[in-house]
């Protein structure tokens, strides 16, 4: 089994927990251990990377950080994402200035953790409020309301495609509440981490298995944490 | 149990010679003598099986009792020396460690001791629960035996003098957070972003409960034991964000209720505990859902040490300045009251009495401090010879005191959940309580799901 740490950022209404509330719920498997808790999730996916012709099934774990969204809480986030592995960068796809506010975390997240390695998947949440309304003309008030009501794209799928590209982000627009594309953001990033750490997995399992005749094997790929005796409150 | 096999193992085992030469000048190379090793002679049996405890389905297999058992196992003898001298040379060495090197010498001896585990009975043939079990247990062991020089503010009250920066540093962190959260103590929930919707009732009574439950930081001397009391605060907040259909806000809800429990309850020398659990539990063990909980107090913590007026939502400044200044000057009456009167809380067992988090853990630590010859540090001879008839003695007292421990934590947590859950059947709790052995966290997790 191999564990990934993955952190959770973006503006307090664009509705990032439910994400994963929901693909933590779709995806429970009684035979599978997942956690539900305030404000940390886990779940397991199973993925079917082709190592040289050869199919296997991988069993990913994914232990997810949720973040306070609200601006006051924004200088809190570090103590989050360091050591992470992945982070969902989340938008609103009908809210004007989320996606500014998921560039900043973007940018945040390329000067602080400067790690090659993170992935960072860009989401634009809440594509079932405006998935009909594509003819309507857009009107200023529709953008305030209850969840239930449509509501108006305001950043088109392009602007943020483009974004993402320019990046080097994984990109995607989901639905939390139908559901549409939950999935398959956590199979994308299963293996595009499998992939990037190949060479290291292949090579801890093969000096695990040798050291030791338990067949079991369980790598934590977190990095080397940097927890300092003295970060609380530095 | 010669002197020849005492010096044999002190040789294969020297963490604390692995340590750089200090600058600190503190040191005393005068390493007290080693001879009292005769002692090892094992405490006998405790009565064990009263403690057993219940595996859960949600924690991982935890049972110090069945540790202490094991270790008090012949074959198991070298691991008790190599124990006993590493405490012995830790305390008589120096009275001042650094920071540093404690977590050095610490995960030193941990991993030198896990290591041996693979080679004595009954640990060789372990499952890896058991391992596990083993490994929280030395934790449990040596931390207990070394609180009052790890934990700074027990340090403090202890030496009397003053110490290595970073300890001190710990200390004026308390202090400063102390002062911030009296500063702040007033203010409204709305302030911190708490949705307007929770009910302010409600959100009261789980605030109080989850302050209540990290308040029991200060009762424990182990790592994990500490972490459980974080652990529990968080599920409380957890049922409130149930309770209040609001779960699916996640952090955005949870951090701000977190904040507002830490400025509502007050709990003294939350820095210090929480930097210990980070320097001294294994970072094994802190995984997952732990790590999670951690990070969000020490996050919660910051943002405290950092409150100004304008991390606030305030909606009318002329009155919160003015509630601001009558709330400085009632914490200043009330410090120079308490001026009078200051005593350093430290976690005393034989006094909790009263509200048990997990009385296993309270109570095997009672059982160990009052067999504590076998893992005493610095071994009392003249005791030895009365040894039996004391022990069977005190046998008695711990089998009654453990039952009146049990009791009222059984009261208190039933109490407790009967105020979470207003609206449940106070006879279903209790069978739950009992099914769960009254501990509060899959106490909670039961009647969450079955309120669904």
């Amino acid at each position: 089994m191999l564990q990934f740490k993955l952190v959770l950022l973006g503006d307090s209404s664009v509705g990032k927990s439910s994400i994963v509330h929901r693909f933590v719920k779709d995806t429970f498997d009684e035979l599978r251990e997942s956690t539900i808790g305030a404000a940390f999730l886990s779940q397991s996916i199973t993925i079917h990377p082709n190592d040289g012709g050869e199919v296997k099934d991988v069993i990913i774990k994914f232990e997810i950080w949720d973040t306070a969204g609200q601006e006051r809480y924004k200088s809190l986030a570090p103590m989050y994402y360091r050591n992470a592995n992945a982070a969902l960068v989340v938008y609103d796809i009908t809210q004007e200035d989320s996606l500014q506010k998921a560039r900043n975390w973007v940018d945040e997240l390329k000067n602080k953790v400067g790690d090659d390695d993170l992935v960072i998947y860009l989401l634009g949440n809440k594509v079932d409020l405006c998935q009909e309304s594509a003819s309507t003309e857009p009107s200023p008030e529709s953008n305030k309301g209850e969840d239930d009501e449509q509501k108006v794209r305001v950043i088109s799928t392009e602007e943020a495609k483009q974004y993402a590209q320019e990046q080097g982000l994984l990109f995607r627009e989901v639905s939390a509440k139908t559901g549409e594309g939950v999935k398959e953001i956590f199979q994308d990033i299963g293996e595009k981490l499998y992939d990037s750490k190949k060479d290291e997995i292949l090579s801890k399992q093969n000096r695990q298995i040798n050291g030791s005749n338990n067949g079991q094997v369980d790598i934590h790929l977190q990095r080397p944490s940097t927890n300092d005796p003295t970060s609380c409150c530095s | 149990m010669t002197e020849d096999k005492n010096g044999e193992t002190l040789k294969e085992f020297d963490p604390l010679n692995r340590l750089e030469p200090s600058t600190n000048g503190n040191s005393n190379t005068d390493v007290v003598s080693m001879k009292d090793d005769a002692d090892t002679q094992a405490a006998e049996e405790t009565n064990a099986n009263i403690f057993a405890q219940d595996t859960g389905d949600e924690e991982p297999f935890y049972d110090f009792q069945l540790f202490v058992k094991q270790l008090q196992s012949p074959e198991a003898d070298p691991l008790v020396k190599y124990t006993k001298s590493f405490l012995r040379n830790f305390l008589a060495q120096r009275l001042l460690w650094t920071v540093s090197e404690e977590i050095k010498l610490i995960n030193n001896f941990k991993s030198f001791i896990y290591d041996k585990f693979t080679l004595y009975e009954p640990f060789k043939s372990l499952d890896s629960s058991k391992t596990r079990n083993a490994q929280e247990g030395i934790e449990k062991l040596i931390m207990g035996k070394l609180y009052f020089r790890c934990f700074s503010p027990s340090l403090y009250e202890s030496l009397q003098v003053s110490l290595d920066d970073e300890h001190m540093k710990d200390l004026n962190y308390d202090d400063t957070l102390l002062e911030k959260i009296e500063h702040y103590r007033f203010i409204k929930p709305v302030m911190l972003d708490i949705p307007e919707t929770m009910p302010h009732a409600k959100l009261n009574k789980f605030v109080h409960l989850a302050s209540t439950e990290l308040s029991k930081i200060n009762r424990f001397k182990s790592p994990r034991d500490k972490m459980v009391c974080v652990l529990n605060a968080s599920k409380v907040i957890f049922g409130l964000l149930k309770h209040t259909k609001l779960e699916q806000n996640g952090a955005d809800t949870f951090i701000p209720i977190l904040i507002y429990c830490i400025l509502k309850g007050q709990v003294r020398y939350l820095v210090s505990n929480v930097n210990y659990i980070e320097r001294f539990r294994s970072s094994d063990f802190i995984r997952g859902e732990e790590e999670y909980y951690l990070s969000s107090l020490q996050a919660a913590i910051n943002f405290i040490m950092n409150l100004t007026e304008s991390s606030l939502t305030i909606e009318n400044h002329k009155c919160f300045e003015e509630e601001y200044q009558n709330n400085s000057k009632q914490v200043a009456k009330e410090r120079e009251e308490e001026e009078k009167k200051r005593k350093l809380e430290v976690p005393d067992e034989l006094q909790s009495n009263g509200t048990l988090l997990k009385p296993l853990d309270e109570v095997t630590n009672i059982v160990i401090s009052k067999f504590s010859e076998l893992f005493s540090p610095i071994g009392e001879p003249t005791q030895e010879e009365t040894l039996e008839p004391e022990q069977s003695k005190k046998e008695e007292d711990v089998t009654f005191l453990i039952k009146k421990i049990e009791e009222n934590e059984r009261k208190d947590t039933l109490e407790t959940l009967q105020n979470m859950f207003p609206d449940m059947d106070p006879s279903l709790i209790e069978d739950v309580c009992i099914a769960k052995k009254s501990r509060i966290g899959p106490c909670v997790d039961a009647l969450l799901s079955l309120s669904e």
